[in-house]
């Protein structure tokens, strides 16, 4: 895949935008078992109601791997330094949500020219969900 | 139970003397065909996650795992433990699902995890504190993914959540 020209990335430039869902149940079954994570919360509405939830809610992981992707789409896989986020809001089933990220700092690290990327992932009503920083490297 | 008792058990349903346990080092090994499941499961488009070929020609020995797929070495990691008769971190800390939230996410690469590759899996039980006046407790918990040869691919911090009002 074609990737961004990293060297020429200034602070302020805005990510092309990526958008992920809307989510369904379906994609909730297949990532608890992609994942591993079968917390029944994600997966079994009976549960989810008898923990008094009006519904299962995605798995914060399932956007947290959808905002990733906003960031290795745009500079590539091998030069991903770090990703993290705060789970700032549930993400429920139906939610598209609309990922966005704006470079913020270009810094030295450890010999190589590297990116910080504030990154956000929000719902279609713009509740956010997610909010976090990934650090790639240019060189 | 008496008042006593009831003053005596700690705020929370974590299991806050399992602060600073460090589980047993666990081995797992990463098949191609779980990286192609949870990239489909993401929604991946990149080829590299699911075809050899693509892996490849982009200078990859084999398919490269998406940078959440820690997730799924953590999950088999678990698996692993359960053979071998020891709890998991969920077990460990007495995690109940009806209340419990992911805080936060946040990894440091410092290499590609790769089909094909065995990994050395460690977690340590690092904290615990509370919010909102007790109404929210949360766990810290650090993980490391390493490999024989290529060192530490992956170091993991995250925090978990029960909800107590």
């Amino acid at each position: 895949m074609a990737h961004a020209n990293l060297a020429a990335a200034q602070v302020g430039d805005q990510l092309p935008g990526t958008t992920f869902g809307p989510v369904t149940r379906a994609m909730l079954a297949l990532y608890a078992g992609a994942s591993g994570d079968h917390n029944p919360a994600h997966i079994d509405i009976d549960f989810a109601k008898r923990a008094g939830l009006p519904d299962v809610f995605a798995h914060g992981m399932l956007s947290f791997g959808g905002l990733a992707q906003l960031v290795t789409r745009w500079a590539g896989l091998g030069c991903l330094r770090s990703f993290g986020a705060r789970f700032v809001s549930m993400t429920q089933v139906h939610d598209l949500i609309n990922c966005s990220g704006t470079v913020t700092e270009r810094f030295e690290a450890d010999g190589e020219t590297r990116l910080r990327i504030a990154v956000v992932a929000a719902a279609q009503d713009g509740r956010q969900t997610l909010l976090g920083e990934a650090v790639v490297a240019v060189s | 139970m008496s008042q006593a008792d009831v003053a005596a058990k700690p705020a929370g349903l974590f299991d806050r003397a399992t602060k600073g346990h460090a589980l047993p080092t666990v081995s797992v090994e990463v098949e191609r065909g779980r990286i192609r499941f949870f990239a489909k499961a993401l929604g991946e488009t990149d080829p590299v996650h699911s075809d050899i070929a693509a892996a490849q020609a982009a200078g990859y020995p084999d398919l490269p795992a998406p940078p959440s797929f820690f997730m799924a070495i953590e999950a088999m990691a678990d698996e692993e433990r359960a053979r071998l008769g020891q709890p998991s971190l969920i077990t460990l800390l007495k995690c109940d699902f009806r209340r419990l939230l992911h805080g936060d996410e946040s990894y440091a690469y410092h290499g590609l995890v790769f089909a094909g590759d065995t990994l050395q899996f460690d977690t340590k039980i690092i904290d615990f504190y509370e919010k909102k006046g007790g109404l929210m407790e949360f766990v810290t918990v650090e993980a490391t993914v390493s490999h024989a040869e290529r060192g530490t691919l992956i170091t993991a911090t995250r925090t978990l959540l029960h909800r107590l009002g």
